[in-house]
């Protein structure tokens, strides 16, 4: 058997708790899940192959693979700092600012969908400026990489911020001491530690991007080719009450957050190593 | 500024003052552009036709409908999702057992499934061509583009959020306490009800108000199973976007407005009750104390 | 009421953390478990409390089979080595809270708890901080109340693991009196884990060596101290100097190659390592290394001739008439040591 006690233990209660805990994770998630597969070995290879590989899904894959690629990019970088600057310095309405990095998980994605929208179309808040410089954001690609940067940023935040909090302050000074420059010590001592948790920030923002759909439909102007991003295209085939092409493309991106859950998961059982 | 740096600098090795002062700026301006300026144009915008006409769009029978609904969803998911997340924790923190980290990995899945994927599945089980559809339909219970499915999506999309706040939690505290009331004589509920729950009941509290709002924000997922029906299968978010896709924006935005302070006061809670952690983290340390 | 434990193995993860352990602990002594830390004395102790099982053999509390009972039924007291005090529980709470668990019908009237536990916070002197939570307490006071909060329940065996671990030096020697002083006021059968020799020896009455899941030996902290039965036991008491050597016909030890029969080790305590200065018959030359002043006692660093270093312990006096320096020579002898075969038997008591 699988899930079985490796040592007896005094504690009451681990029948009742994992038998409810598989039986409740079957029941919403695994054989809901399943279904996906279970539809699609119905169709065929072949029609398989020919939904999932249409050039307005490739299209989408493009679009999708792509802003949410650019977007983690983004992320990375100002994540890092984001995170880098909350933690190491001071400065009026740090408390609230570190609060406010969590918007995005708080906030509903409709509600996000909407507010980017109206500030960047091209009389909104800031689409206003950007369309003199000849930057169209609403309703192109671009549009898309600003709803995903905005869903993505507490991901890199919050897991590089907790491993620069623990980093000890005795190895910087170490560096110092040796005489290493500041740029020097965070090129080859900070950055090196903050690293994997920095990849592993990346992972989530991408992942969580490439299956975003609420903040996204609304900035995206969704024409097909240009700016469709593959979960809408879901919504569209299952609006037509094509549910085999729905349920196709669906496992191809299972498929991919799935492998990218695994890569995730080495990257932090390989971050939880070194640290140990 | 004299005083104001010699606080601010704990340690000796820092950067210059420009570059700490370039980089502070550059958050910020990135930060407003990204969340800040967002957040206040719902406002702004569900505001722009007057006090009158914002709440109007609130009392209006549709969205008081969509309130509603959002509210008996998130009144049905979280309680479920939280006895789950007791539960797995119970059994991955407390045990050890073979196959505990492919257990983790599985509850966290919903968390790498698309939105709209978690609607489909459920399309895929009860909708008209679904595993179960002919039979639902036979027997006339309606799951699809009606409330059930709206909860049942609902549930998949929070599954893991409890459980995740709680297994760190539970496995950092080791088995001590509970040995010792077991050890006085406490039954496994006593154990539970007066040891093991009043030590985490702040991260429970944490893991809830995360599920909550997502809960009552969820869109994708909902979207693909509510089929929109005005006053019956709208919650907030699915509103929203109706008023929205009419070019009612003022109404749009005052709703979603609602939604943008029901984020700021799990922000706000969620703060608090990080404080809270911290504190209780520092005072219970026992190299700290001793 | 005694405890006795027979043939109990424990194995963890093809680990042998116990292997047949028999052990008899009479009724009303303070036994301790000594030894290096992974030798299995807490694992012995978690199964006496049944906190762990064992793979096989028996627990018996005063000749009544526990085996099989669960820890709830046991009636034991534990105090764990970091006290697993309920940490959002007062003082008062936290000794009160074993009598609130019992069933309805055997639950004392809340009038009884108040003074059943003001009676415990009197016996561990802890009366007035009833209303403190754990953290505002100091180690040594948590100790004392997760001891009180394991006596409420009026066990009938008290079972403490690593009681002072945590605990500063100072805390420790002053708990340590007062957990013996407590013992002779109670008289419960008591147990507890230790790897501190000098804890073992000043506290309990009768010692149980542990080594690699295995006992060594048992008894009062004279015998084991003067009769070690090998030379872990030996070695683990107190510090000790080993001379490497020779057994003749008679058994006697020797350092010189004359008459040898078998090899052999002679273990001498530094205190019964005599240091002179002039040679006699049996004496080995050394060189003084060290002298370092601890207080009552001196204690000489030497090298000897084999190149091995020694340690002798000597009175304030004794070695202001010896006035020792470091790189003088001298010659010593033991006054009293224990002979070990290469096999680990004893020899003789010389």
């Amino acid at each position: 058997m699988l899930l079985r006690l490796k040592q007896h233990s005094v504690l009451p209660g681990f029948h009742l708790a994992l038998g409810y805990t598989i039986f409740y994770l079957s029941l919403i998630v695994l054989i809901p899940l399943s279904m996906v597969f279970f539809k699609t070995s119905t169709m065929g290879w072949e029609r398989f192959w020919t939904v999932v590989t249409e050039p307005r899904v490739m299209a989408s894959y493009r679009i999708t693979f792509g802003a949410a690629l650019i977007a983690a990019m983004i992320n990375a970088f100002f994540g890092l700092l984001v995170a880098w600057v909350l933690e190491r310095y001071q400065f009026f309405g740090k408390r609230f600012i570190d609060a406010l990095v969590d918007l995005p998980f708080a906030l509903p994605t409709a509600v996000a969908g909407i507010a980017l929208a109206s500030i960047y179309s091209s009389n909104g808040w800031i689409g206003q400026y950007l369309e003199p410089l000849g930057i169209k954001v609403a309703f192109t690609p671009l549009g898309i990489i600003v709803a995903l940067t905005f869903i993505g940023l507490p991901f890199v935040v919050r897991t590089v911020q907790p491993v620069l909090q623990d980093l000890e302050r005795e190895l910087e000074e170490a560096a110092a001491s040796l005489g290493a420059t500041r740029w020097q010590t965070f090129k080859c001592v900070i950055f090196p530690s903050i690293f994997p948790p920095l990849l592993t920030g990346f992972a989530l923002a991408f992942a969580r991007g490439l299956g975003e759909y609420g903040s996204v439909v609304f900035i995206a102007g969704n024409m097909p080719m240009i700016s469709e991003i593959t979960p809408l295209l879901i919504i569209t085939k299952l609006e037509q009450y094509d549910y085999a092409g729905a349920t196709a493309i669906a496992v191809v991106m299972l498929v991919v957050s799935f492998i990218l859950l695994f890569l995730i998961n080495l990257l932090q059982w390989w971050t939880g190593k070194r640290c140990r | 500024m004299h005083t104001l740096s010699v606080q601010t600098q704990s340690t000796a090795i820092t950067e210059p003052r420009w570059v700490r002062y370039t980089l502070i700026s550059i958050t910020l301006i990135f930060l407003s552009l990204f969340l800040l300026i967002p957040l206040i144009s719902v406002f702004t915008e569900g505001l722009r036709g007057g006090i009158n006409k914002y709440f109007a769009a609130m009392v209006e029978p549709d969205a008081i409908a969509a309130i509603q609904l959002t509210l008996i969803t998130a009144a049905i998911a979280v309680p479920l999702n939280l006895v789950f997340g007791v539960a797995a924790a119970w059994a991955i923190a407390k045990f050890e057992f073979t196959g505990k980290s492919l257990l983790i990995t599985l509850i966290d899945l919903p968390f790498a499934v698309s939105p709209v994927i978690s609607g489909l599945i459920f399309v895929l089980l009860f909708g008209l061509q679904g595993v179960f559809g002919e039979w639902l339909a036979a027997s006339d219970i309606k799951l699809i583009f009606a409330v059930p499915g709206i909860v049942l999506a609902t549930i998949f999309v929070t599954f893991p959020f409890v459980a995740r706040e709680l297994i760190p939690l539970l496995q950092s505290q080791g088995n001590d306490e509970e040995e010792a009331a077991l050890v006085l004589g406490a039954t496994g509920w006593q154990t539970f009800w007066h040891v093991t729950l009043p030590n985490i009941k702040w991260g429970l509290l944490y893991g809830v108000i995360l599920c909550n709002a997502r809960a009552m924000g969820e869109f994708g997922a909902v979207s693909v199973v509510s089929g929109h029906i005005r006053g019956l299968t709208n919650t907030m978010p699915l509103h929203v976007e109706i008023l929205y896709n009419e070019y009612n924006f003022i109404a749009a935005f005052a709703v979603a407005s609602l939604l943008a302070i029901l984020a700021l006061i799990t922000l706000a809670l969620k703060t608090f009750v990080e404080w809270r952690v911290q504190t209780q983290v520092l005072i219970n340390d026992p190299d700290v104390a001793s | 009421m005694s405890i006795e434990i027979q043939n109990v193995s424990k194995t963890f993860n093809k680990f042998n953390a116990l292997n047949n352990i028999n052990l008899h602990i009479p009724t009303g002594e303070l036994v301790a478990l000594l030894g290096p830390s992974g030798c299995g004395k807490t694992t012995l102790l978690r199964i006496i409390a049944g906190l762990e099982f064992a793979d096989k053999g028996s627990i018996f509390f005063y000749g009544e089979d526990t085996t099989a009972r669960s820890v709830r039924d046991r009636q034991v007291g534990f105090v764990f080595q970091h006290y697993a005090l309920f940490r959002h529980m007062t003082v008062f709470e936290n000794v009160a809270f074993g009598l609130r668990m019992k069933p309805r019908a055997q639950r004392p009237s809340d009038k009884q708890i108040q003074s059943k536990v003001d009676d415990l916070l009197n016996l561990v002197q802890m009366q007035g901080l009833a209303d403190r939570f754990p953290r505002q307490l100091s180690g040594g006071q948590r100790q004392r109340i997760a001891l009180a909060r394991a006596l409420a329940v009026e066990p009938k065996v008290l079972l403490l693991d690593e009681p002072f671990g945590a605990l500063d030096t100072k805390v420790r020697k002053e708990l340590r009196r007062w957990l013996r002083h407590l013992h002779d006021t109670v008289h419960i059968t008591s147990v507890f884990v230790t790897h501190d020799q000098e804890e073992a020896m000043e506290v309990s009455d009768r010692v149980v060596v542990m080594n690699k899941g295995q006992v060594e030996q048992v008894g009062t902290p004279d015998e084991l101290y003067e009769h070690a039965v090998n030379p872990f036991v030996y070695q683990f008491l107190g510090n000790v100097n080993v001379f490497k050597g020779h057994l003749d016909q008679d058994s006697h030890f020797h350092t010189n190659d004359d008459n040898r029969v078998a090899s052999a080790s002679a273990y001498v305590r530094p205190h019964d390592l005599e240091i002179s200065r002039i040679a006699d018959g049996e004496s080995i030359a050394a060189t003084v290394l060290s002298v370092l002043s601890l207080g009552a006692t001196v204690r000489v660093e030497l090298l000897d001739v084999q190149d091995i270093t020694l340690e002798a312990e000597l009175s304030k006096e004794l070695s202001r008439t010896l006035d020792l320096k470091k790189g003088d020579q001298v010659f010593v002898k033991p006054k009293q040591m224990r002979v070990f075969t290469a096999s680990g038997a004893v020899v003789a008591a010389a």
